[in-house]
């Protein structure tokens, strides 16, 4: 495709400033890099939430192990949920969304680079956090949900929760400003003729997400602010012998907490409403079904949260309610799994690595689906809540549906952001090993979960007829293991000498596609215009126009640079990028560095005061410096000044 | 073909009465008993008529599936029928095994949510299945498929046949529901109070002098008739669940839960604390003991008599303890028992850790850990922080501890002491 | 890539965006609509213990300890200060650098007045016996507060910050919407007041 460089004759392109080596990256506001980054850091992350699962794993595999100790197991499934949901699978969609989202809607960075690059700092500093307390006493051990009060300090004595606390917030704080630069992109700086109807899938999800995202996590920001003031500051929020409520931890924890589940698995359905088309070379089935529903489900999420809470005794009323809502989130999504099938029906399937990701996704997702419709079931779920059961189910939806999704998505991209092209044999091997392995590891937890097996036990008795379940998902898991270590061996392999990858390797019909792989700095040398849901498509194949749904509005011959000639001075932009700096990395080590003296403030006061001032201090520079950058940025800067 | 490599592999009878629902509710006693093929005659295998297409087949899947499927796929049915045939094991927390009424009717709404559910894994993965077989890219040809971007009648079909599907499940749900939170006023009332990491249990107004009967960790109730288990907690949040009898319902500080259910058959049934509470979660197990009617009002008139004098000598690993010399070592303050343990009819009042009134007749030690007997008796007593990792009394009875201040003789006397605390009570089977 | 710093076409028209909103408008009433659930989480645990509250023995009546008076005039504080923001915004958009510098400084001085006053009123409370720990009440009331203290002060920074920043560069095109989206915030945290003020206080 040469679409990238005809432009080039009539704009001029910019020259940018990029600092080399290690400073480039640190002070990067670029939201290709600071995807990479996320991706990066937050592949490491989860491969350490792996080497946690793995070592649960080895503990279980046998009757009475002893291969770790019960306070030791306890930390390594506290820290690999909360690795799992805040720093691996959170983070690895917010990757690949700050990469593509802007590429997909023909912008040429996301509204506020520089926030996205707090948001990337804050999320690192985070995770890094949570990951110190193993230093400094041990790991938080309550289980990722906290709930009160064994969360308190009676109970949980080490600072571990206090880690916990500052570094969900942390990543908390990184995810909000994430979302609402993600908001403000989408809405904001769709290219001309982009419309909300003719977004990808995956930016409408990302959207979705967004929205999801800033009226879910203030609440779990205040449960946690309160449950800091009951360990330090001596207030009682969660402290029933002085009033407090244990229940109401629960109640504002899932009102975060189950929104949180849609966070994590609608940009994956949005990838694959990217690579079921893509591959069975037709449009998506019920585009604005598969929006919609997508809607519903953001917004049905806020009204379930209490069907993790049916054990709790709210009664029959409460009950009777959380569960129909619950019961009726089947309906949006099962119209999303049945567009998909649509999409892929009489289609012309090619099988990549990707598009195999994408069909297991609908296959594995389904079984989750299924397991959730009996876990919403109040009566039922008091038989499988906080059983094994549970940790099937939700692995088939995180694992079957969230990292499938991701890794179809990674397959499908990978090409895009790095120039190469992955290894499509190493990635069938991946791909079926992962597939058993998952079903070894995770499908005998329902049988285990129905035989009476607790969550969240380090060690069972020979005779509860569990030993051959749990066998089974540790050999599965160790196998699991190794469909990781495959897929690392592929990117670093193919990183390196991988075929080169042309600018539009799987014929896709989204704008992405149209730059080159990687794509420019600026992205787009001149912003494309759009005329349907598949413009590249329409440049590509306009024979195929007219049989469109969406019928074409001007000549049909060239729709990405329709009038392009004629309009040269209407549609042209300055290339205006913003320039790389370090205020948003200050600025978070001023902010870090204040969440360790908050930590510390209730047992060593003066010091952790002291450490809170330098990193107000540390902030207030990193400020200073960023509202000198941004106003030096400012395109209206760039046309009076310099 | 799958059924023919099986029945060679010997994993399946040739002949199988045991059909899907036996499966799933774990009745299927032969298959683990006996090995079927001993003795029996195999057919010999026959080609399978559709071989010869086996390798059309297996063409025209080749360029996704790696050769090491195919050449595994004999294995990897062992696995999945191995798997099959565990799930006909049964399992003392199968929750496909009801042994109460509350349990029983959960049950019953499963099997028709199921089959549902079945229906609705078949279809779609079915359509999955066809589509990638049917619809894969085939040679080279880039032939456009025709561009259909949806249709507006089967996105309504499709909306519409989940939503009946649901509301079917949601009036069944509420069914169950409904009959599954009665809380009958002629119920039997039993206090039950979550602690770290051990269950204490309360029949209130039963005791001599309308005071409550106090024990912990087996739970005594009658059978035929509803039971209300009253749900405390004294420090973190517990979760109730005995699986054969009844759902899980959580034991919350500061909030009172009821639970009510009727065990159906005498037996003693596991149960679990099934929400995280603690260092220890993992070993917070009780025993529900459900007897008929006269043999629970025979064991609650015994326990209301506070237990006699004690007498006699019990020999554990080869040292003779006195039960007489072990109640004087257990009421001397300084050896520290009576800080947490309460004995009915003595002066030892603790009420931090387990009632120890007729210690003999409990079915385990230190809420499930050991199952009772005077040998494991004596271990715990040595090895408390080993066993049970965080345990409160283990911060007491350290190995230093107990070597400055209990000698092997005393450790013996304490042993025969608690032994020779016992009810009469005809055990029911273990479920 | 180069070294150079980069070359900059001149810009023809105005910064385009799909909904003819600023970025950072729109950026600040996404966030606004994000706090507003943290600030609705805070009063509902306000409202869930306060009736717990007064069942218990350590029970501290709100009526008791609030003063009505002092808080009315520092709502009508917080109430003028988004008067005078308004009339700041208007300056800076007719040009008028005098009237702004004054109106934005006076609504700097009125929120460092309802600061001061937030701080006398913990102050006098603290020596009542109501702590963070001495009843419920004590705990919401103060978590609450306290937190909405802390939004006006994050305020109070933004607002001095764009002052200095149009006093730093004063031809800037962009203080207009400078100017209105730290008045946007700075509106949200007064109405914040004002539902506290009617929810706590008042009822």
């Amino acid at each position: 495709m040469a679409i990238a460089e005809r432009p080039a004759e009539t704009v001029s392109l910019p020259r940018v400033n990029v600092r080399p080596g290690w400073a480039g990256w640190l002070s990067t506001t670029d939201h290709k890099r600071i995807g990479i980054m996320y991706l990066v850091s937050a592949f490491v992350f989860f491969l350490i939430g792996g080497i946690e699962a793995l070592l649960m794993r080895i503990q279980l595999g046998t009757p009475d192990n002893t291969f770790l100790t019960p306070d030791v197991y306890n930390q390594m499934f506290t820290m690999h949920g909360t690795t799992m949901i805040f720093l691996g699978l959170m983070p690895l969609n917010v990757g690949l969304g700050n990469y593509m989202v802007p590429l997909m809607i023909g912008a040429r960075d996301m509204a506020f680079p520089r926030l996205n690059a707090l948001s990337i700092w804050l999320f690192i500093f985070g995770g890094l956090m949570l990951y110190v307390s193993f230093f400094v006493g041990g790991a938080p051990n309550v289980g990722w949900f906290a709930y009160a009060p064994l969360t308190q300090k009676q109970f949980s004595p080490t600072a571990g929760v206090d880690y916990w606390i500052v570094g969900i917030g942390l990543t908390g704080v990184a995810s909000i400003a994430g979302a609402l630069n993600f908001i403000v992109t989408i809405l904001n700086m769709r290219a001309p003729g982009m419309t909300l109807n003719r977004m990808p899938l995956f930016v409408w999800m990302q959207l979705i997400v967004a929205f999801i995202l800033i009226f879910a996590f203030p609440v779990l920001t205040v449960a946690t602010i309160q449950l800091l003031f009951d360990r330090h500051f001596g207030t009682r929020f969660f402290l029933p012998n002085l009033g407090g409520d244990a229940v109401l931890w629960q109640h504002l924890f899932w009102f975060f907490g189950h929104p949180e589940v849609y966070i994590l698995i609608l940009p994956t359905m949005g990838i694959i409403s990217e690579v079921l088309p893509t591959f069975s070379r037709k449009p998506i089935f019920g585009y604005a079904f598969v929006a919609y529903s997508g809607v519903a489900i953001g917004f049905l999420g806020f009204l379930v949260w209490a069907h993790h809470m049916f054990a709790v005794g709210l009664g029959p009323l409460a009950n009777a309610f959380f569960g129909a809502a619950s019961f009726l989130i089947a309906v949006p999504t099962g119209v999303k799994i049945f567009n998909w099938l649509a999409t892929m029906w009489q289609g012309s399937l090619n099988l990549t690595t990707s598009m195999l990701y994408a069909i297991s996704f609908i296959g594995m997702f389904v079984i989750g689906g299924i397991s959730g419709i009996t876990l919403a079931s109040p009566p039922i779920n008091v038989q499988q809540t906080d059983s094994y059961y549970v940790v099937a189910h939700m692995h088939y939806v995180l694992f079957g549906g969230a990292i499938q999704g991701i890794f179809a998505g990674i397959f499908y991209w990978f090409p895009k952001m790095t120039g190469r092209m992955l290894d499509e044999r190493l990635g069938k091997w991946q791909f079926w090993l992962m597939l058993i392995s998952f079903n070894l590891t995770f499908f005998p937890m329902h049988l285990s979960g129905n035989a009476g097996m607790p969550r969240r036990i380090y060690t069972y008795e020979a005779d509860m007829g569990w030993g051959l379940w749990n066998l089974i998902s540790t050999i599965g898991s160790l196998l699991l293991a190794v469909a990781f270590l495959i897929f690392l061996w592929n990117v670093l392999t193919s990183l390196r000498r991988g075929p080169i990858a042309p600018a539009d390797p799987w014929d896709g019909a989204t704008l992405e596609w149209a730059v080159s792989s990687p794509p420019p700095v600026y992205n787009f040398a001149v912003t494309p215009r759009v005329r349907s849901r598949r413009p590249l498509w329409d440049e590509k194949y306009p024979h195929l126009v007219n049989g469109s749904h969406e019928a074409p509005t001007a000549r049909p011959r060239s729709p990405l640079h329709d009038g392009f000639e004629r309009e040269i001075p209407a549609v042209m932009e300055p290339i205006h990028l913003p320039s790389p700096t370090y205020a948003p990395l200050i600025v978070s080590v001023g902010i870090t560095i204040l969440g360790f003296g908050i930590i510390y403030l209730g047992d060593f006061g003066l010091i952790a005061a002291s450490a809170m001032l330098v990193g107000l201090l540390i902030m207030a520079a990193g400020i200073f410096s960023w509202v000198r950058i941004s106003h030096i940025d400012s395109p209206h800067h760039a046309h009076h000044g310099v | 073909m799958v059924i023919d490599t099986l029945q060679l592999s010997g994993i399946i009878p040739l002949e199988t009465s045991c059909n899907f629902s036996r499966i799933i509710r774990g009745g299927c006693p032969g298959y683990s008993r006996k090995p079927y093929w001993r003795g029996t005659t195999l057919s010999v295998a026959q080609p399978h008529p559709r071989a010869s297409r086996a390798g059309a087949w297996r063409g025209a899947f080749m360029n996704m599936l790696p050769r090491f499927l195919l050449r595994w796929s004999r294995f990897l049915l062992l696995i999945g029928m191995s798997v099959v045939l565990a799930a006909c094991s049964n399992s003392p927390g199968n929750t496909y095994d009801p042994h109460g009424d509350n349990a029983r009717r959960i049950y019953e709404l499963l099997i028709p949510i199921w089959w549902m559910a079945l229906g609705v894994f078949v279809v779609v993965e079915g359509l999955l299945i066809y589509a990638i077989w049917r619809f894969r890219r085939r040679s080279d040809s880039s032939a456009t498929p025709a561009q259909v971007h949806g249709n507006i009648q089967v996105e309504i079909l499709w909306t519409i046949a989940p939503a009946i599907i649901v509301l079917v499940i949601t009036v069944l749900t509420f069914r169950t529901q409904a009959a599954n939170s009665v809380i009958p006023e002629d119920a039997l009332r039993i206090k039950a109070i979550g602690h770290q990491w051990w269950f204490e249990f309360q029949y209130p107004d039963a005791g001599a002098d309308g005071k409550p009967i106090v024990t912990a960790s087996d739970l005594y109730i009658p059978v035929g008739r509803p039971v209300t288990v009253v749900l405390e907690s004294q420090d973190v949040i517990h979760n109730f669940w005995v699986p054969k009898l009844a759902g899980k319902t959580y034991m919350i500080p500061g909030k009172t839960n009821y639970l009510s259910f009727t065990a159906e058959q005498p037996g003693i049934y596991r149960a679990v604390c099934a929400e995280f509470c603690g260092e220890a979660h993992a070993l917070m197990r009780f025993r529900v003991i459900a007897v008929d009617e006269a043999e629970f009002n025979r064991w609650l008139a015994q326990q209301k008599t506070p237990p006699p004098t004690p007498a006699g000598t019990l020999t554990v690993n080869g040292l003779t303890g006195d039960a007489a010399r072990g109640q004087a070592i257990f009421l001397d303050a300084r050896k520290q028992c009576i800080a947490c343990h309460a004995v009915e009819g003595t002066n030892a009042r603790g009420q931090i850790g387990p009632n120890l009134t007729y210690y003999g007749s409990r079915q385990t030690i230190a809420a499930g850990v050991l199952p009772y007997s005077p040998e494991n008796l004596d271990r715990w007593l040595r090895e408390a922080p080993k066993l049970k990792p965080g345990n409160l009394m283990s911060r007491v009875l350290t190995p230093q501890w107990i070597r400055q201040n209990l000698s092997d003789q005393e450790i013996a006397d304490l042993v025969a002491y608690l032994d020779s605390m016992k009810v009469s009570v005809t055990l029911p089977p273990e479920r | 890539m180069s070294e150079s710093s980069m070359t900059r076409p001149r810009a023809a028209a105005v910064h385009h965006t799909s909904l003819g909103v600023d970025n950072r408008k729109l950026g600040v009433w996404a966030f606004i609509g994000s706090e507003t659930l943290f600030f609705a989480t805070l009063i509902t645990t306000y409202f869930v213990f306060a009736p717990v509250n007064r069942m218990r023995p350590d029970f501290q009546d709100p009526r008791k300890f609030l003063d009505i008076e002092l808080t009315t005039v520092l709502a009508s504080i917080l109430l003028a200060s988004s008067l005078t923001m308004v009339l700041a915004l208007s300056a800076i958009k007719r040009g008028d650098r005098r009237w702004f510098t004054t109106w934005l400084l006076a609504t700097v001085g009125l929120g460092l007045a309802f600061i001061g006053g937030q701080a006398y009123e913990f102050n006098h409370l603290y020596h009542e016996g109501l702590t963070l720990s001495s009843s419920l009440f004590g705990t919401t009331f103060f978590v609450l507060t306290g937190f909405h203290g802390t939004h006006v002060a994050i305020g109070v920074i933004w607002l001095l910050s764009v002052f200095f920043k149009v006093r730093a560069y004063p031809d800037s095109p962009e203080n207009p919407m400078d100017v209105e989206i730290a008045g946007l915030y700075w509106h949200f945290v007064d109405l914040v007041w004002v539902a506290i003020f009617v929810l706590v206080y008042l009822i």
